[in-house]
């Protein structure tokens, strides 16, 4: 991994996507990285756009500037598409995690991308399958954890999160949101 | 065993508040501290620490508490933000004045108006007079230091005096980070045991505090309370020695970043740091002279020490993050005032950045050291004080 | 200039200013401040204990004594002049006085 592996999250408030890039920090660093995950606070509004950072290195983690050309992009919800933002700063390896029922060739024309690999989940589908409700963070890890599967493995991945929930939810909850962490790994698409 | 995890600026405030286990915390939260006083209120109802919350309506009641408590003798903290931190003001100086060492964890964020929860230094930057010492932090694991390493600092005979720990807003408070918490036991094995001088609960002896100081005594006090502040450099590098040998991470007055033999110098303070030594690193393998002095302990400020440590540079450019209207921005004036008796003098100058949260990115950091570059150079410094990143020039 | 004034020097204050001596109000010899001295008249008082009440410097003193039906009761002994600073509180608050045919407390111009 070069110097810093950096995730840039796009959400809307109230979807849990700090939350969510605070987690995949805690399972990575659960590996023996150095991490760091913050958000980009704005009116902090239900629904406003909202992003949210990670950086992953294997030595110390200095800077705390939001991430400009990220090696991954987590979008939380397609109702961002067209809006601005999502590929700015992007390379053309930058790696697109979608959560949305379209297909990933689909989608990867809505975002006008062409050398960028995109991996679609149905994050939201299988939230509600498993919590009748829309949180889809977890899901979106498993998925990250098959895009980038160099910086965390799904085995790791569900060791750390187990360790995580546990402190922050109930019993079947921690299991359901496993169940959603492989769910998501499984039901990816890629273009 | 100390645990290494990644967590919250305010969240590794709150670890250190469990492990220093005051008798009493009095609060009113205030974003962007918040969560420092959400996790320690879990801490107090799950039983893990035995101290008295006081949720008060109001951070002037906050502090009012506060220092009712530390009369009575109690180990004593709180935290506040900003506007909560402006409220306290008036407290702020009665604290000082009764030499009661309360711990504050200020999360820097700017004051209205208008509105803003984001990061400068404005809110203890104005408090600087209050009398209370200062000391900053780059990172997460550096504002839990600093507060572990609080009690032994205030509460020390030759100081006993008000201790604000400080750590930006969002940048720090908000991003969770990898970082190591110390044993519990470890940690208050090396804070030890808390001393109060009186206590108003003491009824066999009676004691009476903030009573009418008039022009007879009122600047022996002041005096009394300048000479504890200078007392508290040594017993600050005192600790910071001693908490360097017990867990390994060590800290002076300041940091010197590949400063030895640096020509063109850049002064800030809290996490920008980072940032300033990432770029420094990249200059170096480029082999440009630069390096970077860091303000860990802004009060008492180290005059001598930073003359020093700055006398092989040939330009300074000096970072704050708050302005004084009217004014240069408090940082500049006190390094031009360590630096004044310097011969030779360093070419000095301003730059004011980051109010209510505006970036400084790696680039701009770049353009900076250009800039001092250009100026060294021409022998001639363009603006003596300016705002960087600001629409209009 | 402590040596000028009997003051204290700065290292040899209490921390913060705290006081730890209580009572220390009766070292204060404020009968020194007087100008105007209250004379306490026995043969009026009606020993109702407001100048007592009223008095900023507690310089009325007390003794024990009984009512006229013979029940126990305080009554005012003499006003000590190392307090009483002549602020003229009693003179102003005592009933009998305030009736107007005779004092209970005259109130007289310090001889210099």
């Amino acid at each position: 991994m070069s110097k810093y592996f950096e995730v840039r999250w796009h959400g809307r408030g109230g979807q849990g996507t700090v939350t969510g890039a605070k987690s995949l920090a805690e399972a990575v660093q659960g590996t023996g990285k150095c991490v760091s995950a913050f958000p980009d606070y704005g009116p902090e509004r239900r629904g406003a756009p909202v992003r949210a950072f990670d950086r992953f290195s294997d030595s110390r983690i200095r800077i705390h500037t939001p991430v400009l050309s990220p090696d991954v992009v987590m979008i939380v919800d397609t109702t961002l598409i067209g809006g601005k933002g999502l590929v700015e700063g992007a390379g053309e390896s930058t790696i697109f995690v979608v959560n949305t029922e379209r297909n990933a060739a689909e989608t990867k024309e809505l975002l006008s991308l062409t050398t960028q690999p995109v991996y679609t989940v149905p994050a939201n589908s299988i939230s509600y399958r498993l919590f009748k409700r829309e949180i889809p963070n977890s899901a979106m890890m498993g998925a990250f954890a098959r895009a980038c599967p160099e910086v965390i493995s799904l085995e790791a991945l569900v060791a750390e999160a187990e360790k995580i929930f546990a402190h922050i939810l109930a019993a079947d909850l921690v299991g359901k949101n496993i169940e959603a962490i492989k769910c998501g790994y499984d039901e990816v698409q890629t273009a | 065993m100390p645990e290494t995890r990644a967590i919250t600026g305010n969240g590794a405030i709150a670890e250190a508040m469990r492990q220093i286990a005051p008798d009493v915390v009095a609060a009113f939260p205030i974003t962007p501290s918040t969560q420092i006083i959400e996790d320690f209120a879990g801490f107090v109802a799950d039983g893990k620490v035995d101290t008295e919350l006081i949720t008060v309506e109001s951070e002037h009641s906050a502090m009012s508490a506060c220092i009712g408590a530390s009369a009575a003798g109690g180990r004593v903290m709180t935290a506040t933000s900003a506007n909560g931190l402006a409220l306290m003001w008036e407290m702020l100086y009665v604290a000082a004045g009764m030499r009661q060492p309360i711990l504050v964890a200020v999360v820097n964020r700017a004051l209205s108006a208008p509105i803003n929860i984001h990061c400068d230094h404005g809110d203890s930057m104005g408090a600087r007079d209050a009398g209370w010492i200062q000391i900053y932090a780059e990172n997460n694991q550096q504002a839990y230091d600093n507060m572990i390493m609080a009690p032994a600092i205030a509460g020390h005979a030759d100081v006993r005096l008000p201790l604000m720990v400080c750590l930006d807003g969002f940048i720090i408070s908000h991003s969770i980070e990898t970082m190591q918490l110390e044993e519990d036991r470890q940690v208050q094995a090396f804070i030890g045991e808390h001393k109060a001088f009186h206590s108003l609960l003491d009824t066999a002896n009676p004691s009476s505090w903030g009573a009418l100081d008039l022009h007879d005594y009122y600047i022996e006090h002041k005096k009394a309370q300048q000479v504890a502040m200078a007392n508290a450099k040594p017993v600050i590098e005192e600790v910071s020695e001693r908490f360097g040998k017990e867990f390994g991470r060590r800290y002076e007055l300041f940091e010197s970043y590949r400063l030895d033999d640096a020509e063109r110098v850049v002064v800030a303070i809290n996490s920008v740091a980072g940032e300033l030594k990432e770029v420094i690193d990249e200059l170096r393998d480029e082999g440009e002279k630069v390096g970077l002095l860091k303000i860990r302990v802004f009060r008492p400020f180290p005059y001598a020490e930073i003359a020093a440590a700055l006398k092989n540079s040939k330009i300074v450019t000096v970072l704050d993050r708050s302005t004084s209207m009217g004014a240069y921005g408090p940082l500049f004036v006190e390094i031009c005032s360590s630096l004044y008796d310097a011969n030779p003098r360093p070419m000095l100058y301003s730059r004011t950045f980051g109010l209510g949260g505006r970036e400084l990115l790696l680039d701009d950091i770049r353009d900076l050291f250009e800039e001092s570059k250009r100026y060294l150079n021409e022998g001639k410094i363009e603006k003596t004080s300016d705002f960087l990143n600001v629409r209009g020039g | 200039m402590s040596e000028k004034y009997g003051l204290k020097n700065w290292q040899e204050l209490a921390l913060g200013g705290v006081i730890t001596d209580g009572g220390n109000a009766a070292d204060y010899e404020t009968g020194t401040w007087r100008t105007w001295r209250p004379l306490w008249r026995q043969e009026s008082c009606i020993n109702c204990l407001r100048c007592w009440v009223f008095c900023p410097e507690g310089a009325f003193v007390l003794k024990d004594g009984k009512t006229p039906a013979g029940k126990d009761r305080k009554e005012i002994k003499q006003i000590d002049y190392y307090y009483c600073r002549g602020c003229g509180l009693c003179v102003r608050e005592c009933p009998v006085n305030k009736k107007g045919k005779k004092k209970a407390i005259e109130f007289v111009r310090e001889e210099t």
